[in-house]
């Protein structure tokens, strides 16, 4: 399927973006396919990023998310299909793309014998926009390590290194490959705040990763890809029609009473129960979540553990990967 | 233009600082012939080679021992250092950025540059100062001749010789079994003077043997004029020519995109 913007609405604040190119979308991918020989990594991808959106691509191991990425950040060539980022075409390595593009790799191999300082000032002077290494410690709060050599960095250390690198020229666009693998929760945390900060400033971030809440937290759009194909695509809220799914209601019914004992329910719902009590599942849920703790608050019952809930992203993208291989 | 030799000079200034802080590779590189230099130089103060008309020993063994040293730096340490950052995907990265490709290698082979022409000093000084080595400014053009296009040639060719190390961590092994046998049939551990023909005509084929030989001619006393070897620079500029052919194959290949 073809994975096109269809609503301006998801662009934020894309304008400075779209007064120096004339266009609104900053990455385009028309039926893009790449084959090494008889292996097909990617197939017949159609995909578009708005300027000053976050596009995520999510997809188990090997589905071709990575050489996607790729092709884009003008690593690989296409076997067939048109790509455009930022109005050029990745693949002629074109000096003048390159100063617009960050790209944050999983493992960025830099000069281990520097200092956190030494390659944040040598990286920025390749760009015609450098940030500033104060700045960009600043961002990635990297603050104490400024004079500590690559070496002697931790996993998560160096991972924030890679970021503040891919930044160092003050990106269009951004390509970060499992931005917060091996981060702890507070890292990630902090991690996400400077990229939603950066889009703030219409830059357009393409995201890989394998962590659902990252992809709820940050994604305006979210891409999923099985098999070297997108298998579905659209706002995190309403991926593979979760906005449409049916509401789970939960709860644990007082002793001595049993789902036969439930009232009449206001629209279509299936009950079930089992040792972890009952589960009903309908299209209306507030009707029936106002229907049931009406009842139970005028009979005085009290229904431990109760929930409402929609399906997460992670139930979503897990129905969607095991159906389509 | 202006601005990507400025960027080259600062890529040389990085190097550069990552050169000196790894200990072990600095150690390596330059503490190496000067240890070979100090042992050789101790071991035959005073004495002379009689196939050579009486040569002082000095004057053979900081000639070989220059050689040694550009062989070390030029080829074997610059094949090992372009087959790390090849095997570990500093190349990849430095062309998905706006730094120029020339840039980014040029800044590299000049900080080889550096290292060879510092090591080559450190010799000369200690081996003219500390051994009493021959030293002529009469022969300096024929001695910076030979150093220049040695430290050219040998580098050009290790750039070439990454290709033969798949893996960094046997990288030494693998460059030390074509090195180590020619700088025994290159007149650098001892005079192959007395040796059977065929061998010096298979030596005198490889870059090694012309390169002592060169800078030789610089410190043998005998020498009238300038001193410029010119068989041995026609030798080295030959393998010159082939090397940078062979680099700019290999440099092709890095920077191609699969």
């Amino acid at each position: 399927m073809s994975c096109q913007i269809d609503d301006a609405r998801h662009y934020r604040d894309a304008t400075a973006v779209v007064t120096v190119y004339g266009m609104t979308n900053a990455i385009e991918l028309q039926h893009l396919s790449k084959s090494y020989g008889e292996v097909h990594a990617v197939r017949d991808v159609s995909l578009t990023v708005g300027a000053g959106e976050v596009f995520c691509l999510l997809g188990p191991n090997g589905a071709g998310k990575t050489t996607t990425v790729e092709i884009a950040e003008g690593q690989r060539v296409p076997s067939s299909g048109r790509v455009t980022v930022l109005g050029r075409d990745p693949a002629r390595g074109e000096r003048a793309l390159r100063d617009r593009v960050g790209i944050v790799l999983q493992d960025t191999a830099v000069p281990v014998d520097l200092t956190v300082g030494e390659i944040l000032e040598m990286t920025a002077r390749w760009y015609s926009r450098p940030r500033r290494p104060d700045e960009l410690i600043d961002l990635v709060e990297l603050d104490a390590k400024r004079d500590t050599r690559i070496e002697k960095l931790s996993g998560g250390q160096r991972r924030r290194l890679d970021l503040a690198l891919g930044l160092a020229g003050s990106p269009d666009v951004l390509f970060l490959d499992e931005p917060t693998t091996g981060f702890d929760p507070h890292a990630r945390r902090a991690a996400w705040s400077t990229i939603r900060a950066l889009c703030g400033d219409g830059t357009t971030v393409v995201l890989t990763t394998h962590y659902m809440d990252e992809a709820q937290a940050l994604a305006d759009r979210v891409g999923v890809m099985v098999g070297g194909e997108i298998i579905a695509c659209g706002p995190p809220e309403a991926l593979g029609g979760r906005d449409q799914a049916p509401t789970e209601i939960r709860f644990v019914l007082p002793d001595g009473l049993d789902a036969g004992d439930l009232p009449e329910l206001p629209a279509p719902s299936a009950v079930s129960q089992d040792a972890r009590g009952v589960l009903i599942t309908t299209d209306a849920g507030l009707e029936v979540t106002h229907t049931l703790t009406g009842w139970a608050l005028e009979r005085g019952h009290r229904l431990e553990r109760f929930t409402v809930a929609q399906p997460t992203l992670e139930d979503i993208y897990l129905a969607l990967t095991e159906a389509s291989s | 233009m202006t601005r990507d030799i400025a960027l080259t000079g600062w890529q040389v200034r990085y190097e550069q600082l990552a050169f000196w802080r790894n200990r072990r590779a600095a150690f390596f590189s330059l503490m190496f012939p000067l240890i070979y230099l100090l042992v050789f130089g101790t071991l035959t103060h005073g004495a002379h080679l009689d196939a050579r008309g009486g040569l002082a020993m000095i004057d053979f063994y900081v000639p070989g021992i220059v050689t040694y040293a550009i062989v070390l730096i030029g080829f074997n340490t610059t094949a090992l250092n372009f087959a790390y950052r090849r095997t570990n995907g500093v190349f990849k990265r430095i062309r998905a950025t706006p730094l120029p490709w020339a840039s980014y290698v040029v800044g590299a082979l000049a900080s080889t540059f550096l290292v060879i022409a510092l090591s080559v000093v450190v010799m000369l000084v200690v081996g003219i100062a500390l051994f009493g080595a021959h030293a002529s400014l009469d022969t300096l053009p024929g001695l910076l001749s030979v150093l220049l296009l040695g430290s050219v040639c040998f580098t050009v060719l290790g750039v070439a010789g990454s290709r033969l190390v798949n893996k960094p961590e046997g990288g030494m092994g693998i460059l030390m079994i074509i090195t180590l046998p020619l700088t025994f049939i290159s007149n650098i551990w001892f005079p192959i003077d007395g040796a059977p023909g065929w061998v010096q005509d298979l030596a005198g084929a490889f870059p090694l043997k012309p390169l002592a030989d060169g800078v030789a001619t610089a410190f043998d006393p005998s020498t009238a004029g300038p001193g410029f070897a010119g068989h041995d620079l026609l030798v080295l500029g030959l393998w010159t020519l082939a090397g940078c052919a062979m680099m700019a194959n290999t440099l092709r290949s890095l920077s191609r995109r699969a």
